[in-house]
């Protein structure tokens, strides 16, 4: 299982459903331990691509390893490695944040006193610690994000890939989460592949970042560098650049 | 001046009409005018040739007149239990209270909102009503000859009959709705009535049945006579006998006039006066009704407490992941109102019915013998075992199941984990129809124990068909999906045919082979054999059709998505 210091590499990974294909040759390398930001429009790519790699869809062609295992053979082998934080909540509303907890902690074949010191320990850390025995139909979508983050690395996974970790959170919770993704690459090795359409988060988590565009990886590169080669001043501008989107301050108030 | 209740009106009618949104008008249209050809011509066309197959109308005449009045007013019972409740069932489901702070934030007049849903309601249950007020109706003018005018009033009755009933009902649902609010608590508890509203039909139905005399007696009067439903039934009875064109002569109509009791102008009266007075009624309450206030939004926050001593048990049981798994699935399933509403549901039904069978028994003049029943018991006790799990109860949200997948066989251990709670469940279902059949029928212990040993299976088997079938096409809570429906008939179905099974494969064996199985079983096992193995046969089958369901269900939860 040796993936000399490569813990993502795709080789013209395609996928389409029916007529729209959502995914085109998409050639890629992630390096351990790095943090890797997958921006892009709505649409483009980014959460096929993530359950491709996670092994939860088949990719239509092409061939791709994650941890040095090939994602359609080894799937099972790399789901006990990884951990996936949805794009959108998948909770259970009728169990409490530790109950759900320790639910994810079965399924991941964790038990006993350490999983619960574990649960513990991330739910102080996320500062829900005062509302863990409140059931989660009662949390706000901030909470519930939180424990989400808690339950994708509760078993301590290798690789880790974030489909929008911080579009419900409020600054202060966004900030804790950027930390956490630190200090978890640097001290522990642990790889991130995290999908967002935040430019900024991307920019301050990220080391190097990849934009997707109607299934076409179109650039790849720390963000300086790609704020540098589109000569623009910000990642947010080089993502408009390259993606599209910059409105003429006159056309929105075209409509009226 | 915008007529706003019409634009809501129109909205309602656009998402009813979403399916055939294309050619919308056309097809509205075509599907009325079919409705109209049905009751005018096609409905009342067929019936008579049904019945003169059977019988001929002049020799079954004067017992339709007779049945006439009685059986008015319990298919006015029926179609008005049905217009009231089925509506507010079905909007109990989901709660849409958003849409109200949409309507309000535009400065819509709380009255435009009761008009126009009421208004967008009418096409669909009209339609309904259309389709199925002729069959029942059809007999009757068939029978009295009635004159056009006399159908047409007939028509007209029952339409105002079903508008005002639509009216109550929406009112009633708004009323609902609003109390309970757009918090997860209030989603939760609504879905639970609307599953136990069917008992408040049930419950009720029954006690008309069997304490009419009473309640006439307490009343000194036909109690019959103060419900609503009994003013547009006597109406219906009233404008036959009017417009008759069977020569109906004086004293038969007097004869009529005793039964009903009520002549046509005070049935009138009354009905109109039922249907009148809750339009004020609401449009006066409305403004009371549609406020969103801070109380009904706010939430409740529901902490949980220490596990109680079952789960303790089951913790100490079954340990490890899977133990653990199952603690929380438990949890899971038993903190919806929804999901134990089913469960009350079921054990309701499972009591109701050995109790109706011993009636029908007894109203066939057979003995009663609870044991001669057993197999058509453990048929019924099925549907018990698959309502609670089918459908429901399983996923939450596709996002549930991404996260589920992603775990190292996470969906077999979820599976596993499902099942054993199912299987758990499964026991008050089986305990609940045997401690009633018990004490009523004073059965034997051995006996009670041989119901509910197979009345477990029973449920166990329905149970493993309904989760199986479920996860092959999981509904993710949404009980409105063409998913839910289709889950919940193929597990009823499955389950029904494969307790029937054996004893279909047994006559075709007899009559295609000519080898009586039974027969041969007889032989062997001797009489006292033969009726326990056919009993086990049906359950058998059962748990072996279940556990093809379930390892087809947990293949197709854990498949890599193609």
């Amino acid at each position: 299982m040796s993936n000399n210091g490569i813990s993502i590499q795709t080789l013209g990974l395609n996928k389409t459903f029916g007529a729209i294909q959502a995914v085109r040759n998409l050639d890629l390398e992630v390096a351990s331990g790095g943090r890797f930001g997958f921006l892009g429009p709505n649409g483009a790519g980014k959460t096929t691509t993530v359950r491709m790699l996670s092994g939860l869809m088949k990719p239509t062609s092409g061939t791709a390893t994650v941890l040095g295992m090939d994602i359609v053979q080894k799937a099972g082998e790399i789901k006990s490695m990884t951990g996936l934080l949805p794009e959108t909540p998948g909770l259970y509303s009728k169990l409490s944040a530790i109950e759900f907890l320790e639910f994810i902690g079965a399924l991941n074949n964790l038990e006993g006193e350490s999983l619960r010191r574990r649960i513990d320990s991330l739910l102080t850390m996320l500062g829900l610690e005062s509302r863990q025995d409140d059931l989660l139909d009662t949390y706000s979508s901030g909470m519930k994000q939180k424990v989400l983050v808690a339950s994708t690395i509760l078993h301590e996974p290798r690789l880790v890939f974030l489909d929008e970790p911080t579009s419900r959170l409020d600054p202060s919770a966004g900030a804790l989460v950027k930390d956490l993704i630190h200090v978890l690459a640097e001290e522990t090795e642990t790889t991130f592949f995290i999908c967002t359409h935040q430019t900024s988060f991307a920019e301050d988590a990220c080391d190097i970042v990849g934009i997707i565009n109607d299934g076409v990886l179109v650039t790849v590169g720390s963000p300086e560098e790609i704020v540098a080669s589109t000569k623009t001043k910000d990642l947010e501008d080089a993502y408009l650049k390259i993606v599209g989107g910059q409105i003429d301050r006159s056309k929105l108030l075209a409509w009226r | 001046m915008t007529r706003k209740w019409y634009h809501i009106a129109k909205a309602e009618f656009f998402v009813l009409t979403a399916g055939m949104r294309k050619h919308r008008k056309a097809m509205a249209g075509l599907m009325f005018a079919l409705a109209a050809i049905w009751a005018i011509y096609l409905a009342p066309l067929i019936i008579n040739t049904f019945i003169q197959l059977i019988i001929p109308m002049e020799t079954i005449r004067t017992l339709l007149m007779v049945m006439f009045p009685g059986l008015m007013r319990t298919v006015m019972l029926f179609l008005w239990a049905l217009l009231l409740l089925f509506p507010l069932s079905f909007s109990l489901q989901e709660i849409k209270i958003g849409q109200w702070e949409i309507f309000l934030s535009n400065n819509v007049k709380t009255r435009d909102i009761l008009t126009g849903t009421f208004v967008g309601k009418i096409p669909m249950y009209g339609l309904i009503v259309m389709v199925f007020a002729p069959l029942l109706i059809s007999p009757f003018m068939l029978a009295f000859e009635v004159s056009l005018l006399g159908q047409a009033v007939v028509y007209t009755v029952i339409a105002l009959m079903v508008l005002s009933t639509i009216w109550l009902s929406n009112f009633i649902t708004a009323m609902v709705q609003a109390r309970l609010g757009d918090s997860a608590r209030g989603n939760d508890i609504a879905k639970a009535l609307s599953v136990v509203i069917a008992l408040i039909v049930i419950v009720p139905m029954y006690g008309l049945m069997f304490f009419m005399p009473q309640l006439s007696d307490i009343l000194g009067m036909n109690a019959f006579l103060v419900m609503p439903f009994t003013w547009p039934a006597d109406l219906v009875s009233w404008a036959a006998i009017t417009f008759n064109g069977i020569g109906l002569t004086g004293s038969q109509i007097l004869g009529f006039g005793a039964i009903l009791q009520l002549d046509m102008l005070t049935s009138a009266l009354l009905m109109a006066a039922f249907g009148l007075a809750f339009v004020p009624i609401a449009i006066t309450a409305a403004d009371r009704v549609f406020t969103i206030s801070a109380g009904v939004r706010t939430e409740t926050v529901t902490t949980v407490g220490r596990e109680n001593i079952f789960i303790r048990g089951v913790r100490r049981v079954a340990k490890g992941p899977f133990g653990a798994l199952t603690v929380v699935s438990l949890k899971d399933y038993g903190r919806k109102a929804q999901n134990l509403s089913k469960i009350f549901y079921g054990v309701v039904l499972a009591i109701i019915l050995p109790i109706l069978m011993q009636q029908m028994s007894i109203m066939d003049g057979d003995v009663f013998e609870v044991e001669t029943l057993l197999p058509m018991i453990t048929i019924m006790i099925g549907v018990v075992g698959v309502f609670p799990f089918a459908g429901t109860g399983f996923l939450e949200s596709k996002d549930q199941l991404w996260i589920i997948r992603s775990a190292p066989k996470g969906a077999s251990r979820f599976m596993r984990a499902r099942i054993a709670t199912g299987f758990m469940m499964a026991v008050p279902l089986s305990l609940a129809p045997t401690l009633a059949m018990t004490f009523m029928f004073g059965l034997t212990p051995l006996t009670a124990i041989q119901i509910f040993i197979t009345s477990f299976v029973v449920v166990c088997g329905a149970v493993m068909v309904a989760m199986g079938v479920t996860a092959q096409n999981p509904n993710y809570e949404d009980t409105k999906s063409s998913a839910h429906q289709t889950v919940l008939m193929t597990s009823m179905m499955l389950t029904q045919f494969t307790l029937i099974g054996p004893l279909f494969a047994t006559i075709f064996l007899d009559i295609g082979l000519g080898f009586n199985l039974f027969g041969f079983m007889e032989s062997i096992f001797g009489i006292s054999g033969f009726y326990v193995v056919e009993m086990l046969l049906g359950p058998t089958a059962l748990l072996l059709v279940g556990g093809l369901m379930l390892y087809l269900g947990t293949r197709s939860l854990g498949k890599v998505e193609v």
